[in-house]
């Protein structure tokens, strides 16, 4: 499988501050109709991170805590796996079977540009598979 | 999967070869057009309207020879549908390009990522429509997996447009001619591929009426 991540990886990102509250993230995520956001770093010295639908589900909802006093920076995981660009489809699937994750995020350089799912990894599949002549 | 209905017959041979050149025209002038918008060079954008030209004049060749008696009856009907519908793909590129060179600068460069991996996914749909039309030739039961990549490509401009409608509406419009010049660009650069899908529906119903 030569198409590499770049070719097939999302770049629409939301991100959301450190500070913010899980109430805020889950308004961002349901208007957005996503399911995990970027947490940016609080200063040069931080790391990206990630919240999904499924810390705030397993850390906030289902432990009965209160969303408006939960802060983002609390639940994310940190730091977020990411490949670079160049990688190659292969790797990318090996990647997240190692991992059992659905969603990798993209960087360039120190930069996290874009997300790639189980699902563009399909798709991608039955595009190159169909080019073949 | 035509042999079966060729069988050996001129004007069929001359028909599937036209076709051919006539979905490549498709691929050179999508391609031609991606060139164009990615540079953002209004000039190049007339290879399209030039392609569509040469285009039209394969049209009726192949139109012409299908009514001189190539292909059994039954199955005429379809290739012609096939080849009117690639055209009008064709000519929905041509109105973009057409509207590209009146776009306000200001507003393109607001939806200028996304029109560009539109333009990009239109010319892979194109080089797939004509391998999709190749394996219709020889293969059996490899055209459903052509059709499907063509439609997941196709989903992703949906998606991608929804994109650019969400991001346009929060601009306002001060000049009529400006509003319609770009909704009319999104249009028809999103119809394209919307074509092509229907395009391949079609080289999937040809395949089904020959089995």
């Amino acid at each position: 499988m030569t198409t590499k991540v770049k070719e097939i990886m999302n770049t629409k990102l939301e991100t959301i501050k450190p500070e913010a509250t899980v109430y805020d993230a889950i308004e961002k995520l349901v208007d957005k109709r996503m399911r995990s956001m970027i947490v940016l770093p609080k200063d040069d010295k931080d790391v990206y991170g990630v919240i999904t639908v499924r810390d705030i589900v397993f850390k906030v909802i289902s432990q009965n805590l209160n969303p408006h006093k939960i802060k983002v920076e609390e639940i994310a995981s940190k730091p977020v796996i990411s490949i670079d660009k160049e990688t190659e489809l292969g790797h990318l699937i090996k990647l997240m079977e190692k991992f059992n994750i659905a969603r990798v995020f993209v960087h360039e350089g120190r930069q996290i540009i874009g997300v790639v799912s189980l699902l563009d990894v399909m798709s991608a599949t039955l595009i190159e598979r169909a080019r073949r002549v | 999967m035509f042999d079966k209905i060729i069988s050996g017959g001129k004007l069929e041979k001359k028909v599937i070869e036209n076709i051919k050149s006539h979905i490549q025209i498709f691929c050179s002038s999508a391609q031609c057009f991606k060139n164009a918008i990615e540079k953002g060079d209004r000039e190049s954008t007339f290879c399209v309207a030039e392609l569509e030209r040469e285009a039209d004049s394969v049209k009726r060749e192949i139109t012409s020879t299908i009514y001189e008696g190539a292909f059994l009856p039954f199955i005429r009907p379809n290739i012609c549908r096939f080849i009117e519908i690639v055209d009008d793909a064709l000519g929905r590129l041509k109105d973009a390009a057409f509207e590209f060179r009146y776009l306000n600068p200001e507003l393109y460069k607001i939806i200028f990522p996304e029109c560009v991996k539109i333009a990009i996914i239109n010319t892979n749909m194109c080089d797939l429509l004509y391998i999709a039309f190749e394996s219709l030739l020889t293969k059996r039961n490899d055209l459903r997996e052509k059709n499907l990549a063509i439609r997941v490509y196709e989903k992703e401009v949906d998606d991608i447009k929804v994109d650019i409608l969400e991001k346009i509406r929060k601009v306002e419009i001060k000049n009529f001619w400006e509003g319609e010049i770009i909704s009319n660009f999104i249009e028809n650069i999103t119809e394209v591929s919307d074509l092509i899908e229907y395009a391949s529906d079609y080289l999937y119903i040809i395949e089904i009426s020959l089995r």
